[in-house]
């Protein structure tokens, strides 16, 4: 039996990974405090600005976030090393994917061959994050623009008034908004125990493989 | 320079034009309007108003109307026009309370004064004629005044059993057939209040009688003045802009006018420094509430909601709720008590189906059993493949 690496990640893909992360993890933390503000008792008034600033580094990475966003939706469509728009249908191979929860399950010991990038329930959880992204990301631009007016948040609130008044109102954009939050939460979860759990039983380095780009795979079976 | 002399230079043509469109249009009014009914004049040194308060008033009203100064004397001849508009009141689903605010202030201001002066055709509370007469008096007005008068509509209309929860008048007609006969002959519907808006506490959950605001039931477009009660001078203001330019005044996406609804009250608020310092009233009567502290955490719904109430106050500009101590409770937005509930706390603390349960306890019940699932699932697939390391190794 050998091992021959392959190259899995471009580099672009991985930065775009580790980039969401981050401003993922970042916007959870600030905006949980933003939902929930504590009172900081310290201190004079004229001293603080606490809740500013935290609004400011949400906001920061809430357009970073949009911008990787946009260059990930990019790289779906135009990317030189492997564009992969198409294998996030995977799932839509029935038969392939009823294996591949068997082999979730427990009851099958082998996953089925893939003919895409990525599994069949893994494309339907990237499907699912990308929809929530979106999601995310155009509540939170409504929140954003209903306080600045001026420049490009003045012109996307413009686009997205209508969806502000489907949903009823920013009270309501503002719950999406919150019960997204936890959406991705559970995301996270999963997403990061099925890495170590991939890792773990087929043992082809997957964890590694948003570092270095490279899966290991073994010849000879 | 030059750009800005070129932009000062377009704005002030802009206003010029206005202006024109202004005068032309009072002169039709003019001709086309009944006589003074009261002379405002009159009336406001009967009330110890001098004509210097009243001057002062109107710079007030240009200012919150977004009008140059060069607009005062139009606006002045305007409220003196006040009684000279025809307006049929209609009261359908509601509580009257809207009306209650408008005539009971202790201290009448100008806008009051002015608002007193009002031509009401019709009006369920405030008439003197009942039964066959009342309703001879709508019809009078909508004859008399066709397309001339301003239909006002405070209450929402139930839709449930075809309209026969709110039957009104000697005729027994449901609500939405009268809305619907004297929408039609007003040049103008005017909706008060946050039920003729967007249905308010008539249309919150379960909404039994399936109650909505008249634009939505009627399919027309309204002017909204939202509020739970609105300000009188956002109503005032509303009427004066249609006495000078005989139109209404530009609306936001959802009917507001843009000059009394286009700012949001958190960011106009006097407590946002304390919000953005991360200083809030964390119960009622605490060292924060006695500072005066962001009242957030305690259920303010200022940023969700567009309004003036900062800026023009109530009861003669004396205070607002903010102002007193209590939260915003988000009355001018559409979905208004539904959406904004629970009105005490913030909103991502809203009960889930009954009992205490928050989108925030779901949540984290949720990661709990997923992070649960994770572990028995690691221990499960430790179990199931066991040994498979050798099993390769032998292949």
């Amino acid at each position: 039996m050998e091992i021959r690496p392959v190259k899995e990640w471009s580099a672009a893909i991985m930065i775009n990974h580790w980039a969401m992360a981050l401003s993922i993890f970042v916007l959870i933390v600030t905006g949980f405090y933003i939902a929930d503000p504590y009172t900081i008792y310290q201190g004079e008034t004229v001293d603080k600005f606490f809740v500013g600033n935290m609004r400011y580094v949400h906001i920061l990475f809430g357009i970073f976030l949009l911008f990787i966003f946009i260059w990930r939706l990019y790289l779906a469509f135009f990317s030189k090393f492997h564009a992969d728009w198409k294998d996030f249908f995977a799932w839509l191979d029935f038969e392939c994917t009823w294996d591949q929860i068997k082999f979730y399950l427990l009851i099958k010991k082998d996953p089925p061959e893939h003919c895409a990038l990525y599994g069949p329930m893994q494309s339907l959880a990237y499907s699912g994050l990308f929809f929530m992204i979106f999601v995310i990301l155009v509540t939170g631009l409504i929140l954003m623009g209903a306080g600045y007016h001026a420049g490009m948040t003045a012109f996307l609130y413009k686009i997205f008034k209508p969806v502000e008044n489907m949903l009823g109102g920013l009270a309501i954009v503002r719950y999406v908004h919150h019960i997204f939050t936890w959406l991705f939460i559970l995301f996270i979860i999963v997403h990061v125990y099925m890495a170590f759990w991939y890792d773990a039983i087929l043992k082809e380095g997957t964890v590694s493989s948003m570092i270095s780009g490279v899966l290991f795979e073994k010849e000879g079976k | 320079m030059r750009g800005s002399d070129d932009y000062s230079k377009a704005v002030s043509n802009h206003y010029k034009q206005l202006m024109e469109y202004c005068k032309i249009n009072q002169e039709r009014l003019d001709r086309e309007l009944p006589p003074p009914r009261e002379d405002l004049n009159d009336l406001l040194a009967e009330r110890g108003v001098s004509r210097r308060d009243f001057i002062k008033w109107t710079s007030v009203m240009t200012s919150l109307l977004m009008l140059p100064p060069m607009f005062r004397p139009a606006l002045a001849t305007a409220a003196e026009n006040f009684s000279r508009l025809p307006i049929a009141w209609l009261h359908f689903a509601e509580c009257t309370g809207c009306t209650e605010a408008f005539l009971r202030t202790s201290y009448p201001n100008v806008a009051d004064i002015v608002l007193e002066t009002i031509s009401l055709e019709y009006h369920e509370t405030v008439m003197a004629a009942a039964g066959h007469q009342a309703e001879q008096n709508l019809e009078k007005c909508m004859a008399d005044f066709k397309k001339k008068f301003v239909c006002v509509i405070e209450g929402a209309l139930p839709r449930g059993l075809n309209g026969q929860y709110l039957r009104l008048g000697p005729k027994g007609k449901t609500a939405i057939q009268i809305a619907k006969e004297v929408t039609r002959s007003a040049a103008a519907t005017v909706c008060i209040g946050a039920c003729a808006c967007y249905g308010n506490i008539q249309a919150a959950k379960p909404n039994p009688t399936d109650a909505a605001g008249i634009s939505k039931v009627l399919g027309i477009s309204t002017v909204n003045i939202a509020g739970c009660p609105p300000n009188a001078v956002n109503f005032v203001g509303t009427l004066l802009h249609y006495l000078m330019f005989g139109g209404m005044p530009p609306l936001d996406s959802i009917g507001r006018p843009i000059w009394a609804y286009g700012q949001r009250i958190h960011d106009v608020c006097e407590r946002r420094s304390h919000y953005d310092a991360g200083e809030f009233v964390e119960e009622w009567g605490d060292d924060g509430a006695k500072k005066g502290w962001c009242l957030y955490n305690v259920g303010c719904k200022g940023p969700y909601t567009f309004a003036n109430c900062g800026k023009v106050r109530f009861n003669d500009s004396v205070s607002w709720p903010v102002m007193s101590g209590h939260g915003c409770i988000g009355c001018t937005e559409p979905g208004f008590w539904d959406t904004m509930a629970p009105l005490e706390k913030p909103i991502h603390e809203a009960s889930i189906g009954g009992g205490e349960r928050t989108v925030d306890n779901i949540g984290l019940v949720l990661t709990g059993l997923t992070a649960a699932g994770v572990a028995a699932h690691a221990v499960a697939s430790a179990i199931r493949h066991k040994g498979k390391d050798e099993e390769e190794k032998h292949d």
